[in-house]
């Protein structure tokens, strides 16, 4: 599982469309709107290999959402 | 003060972010922002169609480091723009593109040339904006450029509603001058930079590639400083061709599926690899598990960490931007005695190899013989643009740019259509130099509508039209790999390019036999116009070397002697 904030809250649906894309499925998927920003929930299944290759796209996801809020 | 509108405010916020000129094509619910235009000092390059809008707004970013602006309509304008959004994600150009959307208070309801673009682009930009009052102008402005040129560079879109645009501000004021700044940007660590100095003093076979990453981080300069102190051999991919210098004896050449056998050769061979600002593309690796096979450090530097592993394991990662790296890099060997590479280098170079071709036949023109001609005549600051095919991997694997921002080509993407408008963008930005687009005649006939555009907006652009009327490199692999079932590739019903050229307003003119052209360059290089030079050339000429595609440097195919 993994728990992020972000600020776009349609970073749900791309890193749901990111994840089948690298051949893995969602097992849970979450949001929840906190004032300006979104708490989202994820877990993944999938080749190991896709899973970090995907863990690695979100985090670069949420440092341009970061980046585009400040 | 008086007031402005919102599409004011967007031309003033563009020129208060170093914008000279936007490339763009007009429309329903973009008209309030083309109204603005009318009297602004803001350039505007109207194409003739969107996706020339946005590929050319690419060659103006490829060619200056700068970000390029697209603009176009809602609907049809906006998906025109598609291709050349992905085109810019692919090779990591900054590009913002500005979209005209329906009114807000109508969006959702199918609204004429209404299209969701903020979801058809979302996997394909960096980020979309849509924005949806005119308090969000500027900062929406701001935001997209920051993160169009920060980190790793990429399309940024920016949809604004027809209604946004006509609203007048609240408060009038003055456009601002606020100058970009990004985030901070990752520094390759201590530990990293000292690991990868025990690498190279540890090597019997390093070598050097350079990577696309070189011209966004500005490192072409340091690259070069550091691959004369490291001695080792040096090879390219194809946007890292410029990064070296194209004249130092350790440069390999191109590596990759059309590569120079040498320099495959030698990354095949390398006990060290130094991966600097690239990304393991498969038409560089091959199969993955047998590049580099030899290599028992593989020292990856790029400024995306999701970049790190993706394809070929990294021993070593330096995360930071490429220029910062390599500069503690070479502060670090310089208070170290690297091991003389000579004798490996000396080795590796093949001084002597020619990239072997195919004879034409029947006295027909052979591609290759123009382009060697022509690259022969370029001045060392030409810039040269590329479209899609065999032409594309002829131009990479001959090319002598002397920086990579005079090499522009669809890399990651191949998309066909690009190299005109590319050149457009490219010659928009650079007046004064020599400009030269190759294509074929597939590509060309993508974007030959924008004859219209150099002819509107005098541009002196060069167009070396490589004619096989055939869908060449489609054709090639059908001959290779499909058993010479040459299905929907023959073009025989070609047209007249040259009285097409003219029909525009272009001057043209027509080789068909070697003889002629290195005159006909050399004529093409003096005029002080645009100017297309149809060359009818064989029609089966192949690209070689050709490692095939998910093979390894073992299986790599040359022509069959006659």
């Amino acid at each position: 599982m993994r728990t992020v904030t972000a600020y776009d809250g349609r970073l749900l649906a791309r890193i749901i469309h990111l994840a089948h894309r690298f051949g893995c499925t969602y097992t849970r998927a979450a949001s929840e709107r906190t004032g300006v920003a979104y708490r989202m929930e994820f877990a993944f299944a999938g080749p190991s290999d896709a899973l970090r290759r995907l863990d690695a796209q979100i985090t670069k996801l949420l440092d341009d959402d970061k980046e585009t809020m400040e | 003060m008086h007031t402005r509108t919102g599409a004011a405010i967007v031309l003033d916020t563009l020129e208060s972010l170093g914008v000279e000129t936007v490339f763009g094509y007009p429309g329903g619910a973009i008209m309030p922002l083309y109204d603005a235009l009318y009297d602004h000092r803001l350039a505007h390059v109207l194409v003739r169609h969107e996706a020339a809008a946005v590929f050319a707004a690419s060659g103006y970013a490829r060619s200056t480091g700068r970000p390029g602006v697209c603009v176009a309509t809602s609907g049809p304008g906006a998906t025109n723009l598609i291709t050349g959004i992905v085109d810019a994600m692919m090779d990591n150009v900054p590009v913002v593109a500005l979209t005209g959307q329906v009114r807000t208070t109508v969006m959702g309801t199918d609204a004429f040339q209404e299209v969701d673009v903020a979801a058809l682009t979302h996997q394909v930009t960096k980020r979309n904006i849509v924005v949806r009052s005119i308090e969000e102008l500027e900062p929406a402005l701001h935001a997209a450029f920051r993160l169009a040129t920060g980190s790793r560079p990429g399309p940024v879109l920016v949809d604004l509603p027809t209604d946004v645009l006509r609203a007048p501000e609240a408060e009038p004021r003055g456009a601002g001058n606020e100058s970009l700044t990004s985030r901070e940007r990752p520094h390759a660590t201590a530990e990293a930079l000292d690991a990868a100095v025990a690498a190279l003093l540890r090597a019997k076979r390093p070598v050097l590639i350079a990577g696309g990453g070189a011209r966004w981080s500005g490192a072409t300069e340091i690259f070069r400083s550091l691959a004369a102190r490291i001695g080792a051999p040096v090879v390219a991919t194809l946007h890292g061709l410029g990064c070296p210098d194209p004249d130092d004896p350790a440069f390999l050449g191109m590596l990759g599926m059309h590569g120079w056998k040498r320099a495959n050769h030698a990354v095949a061979k390398a006990d060290v690899i130094f991966a600097l600002g690239m990304r393991f593309d498969d038409r560089v690796t091959g199969d993955p598990a047998k590049f580099a096979r030899n290599a028992h450090t593989v020292v990856h530097a790029d400024i995306d960490a999701a970049e790190f592993d993706k394809i070929v394991h990294a021993h070593v990662k330096l995360h930071g931007d490429l220029r910062e790296t390599l500069v503690a890099l070479d502060h670090r060997l310089a208070r170290v005695t690297l091991p003389s590479f000579a004798r490996w280098r000396e080795s590796a170079s093949e001084p002597h190899e020619r990239l072997p071709r195919d004879e034409a036949r029947d006295e027909h023109l052979s591609a290759t013989d123009v382009l060697d001609a022509l690259f022969a005549a370029l001045p060392g600051d030409a810039i040269v643009t590329t479209d899609v095919g065999q032409h594309q991997m002829w131009a990479a694997q001959r090319v002598r740019a002397s920086h990579p921002n005079h090499f522009l080509t669809s890399g990651g993407l191949g998309s066909m259509g690009f190299g005109l408008p590319a050149a457009i963008g490219a010659q928009v930005a650079h007046p004064g130099r020599t400009v030269v687009a190759i294509v074929g005649d597939g590509g060309f006939q993508m974007s030959l509508a924008e004859l219209a555009t150099l002819r509107r907006h005098d541009l002196p652009v060069k167009i070396v039209l490589l004619d096989n009327r055939n869908l060449g490199m489609v054709r090639q692999w059908q001959e290779l790999f499909y058993n010479a079932r040459y299905s929907a590739t023959a073009l025989p019903d070609n047209p007249e390019f040259t009285t097409i050229a003219r029909a525009y307003g272009i001057e043209s003119r027509l080789v068909d036999h070697a003889g002629a052209v290195p005159d006909a360059i050399a004529r093409m290089l003096e005029a002080p116009g645009p100017l297309l030079l149809h060359c009818a050339c064989y029609p089966h000429e192949n690209v070689w070397p050709i490692i095939p595609s998910g093979k390894s440097v073992d299986d790599l195919m040359e022509p069959v002697p006659a």
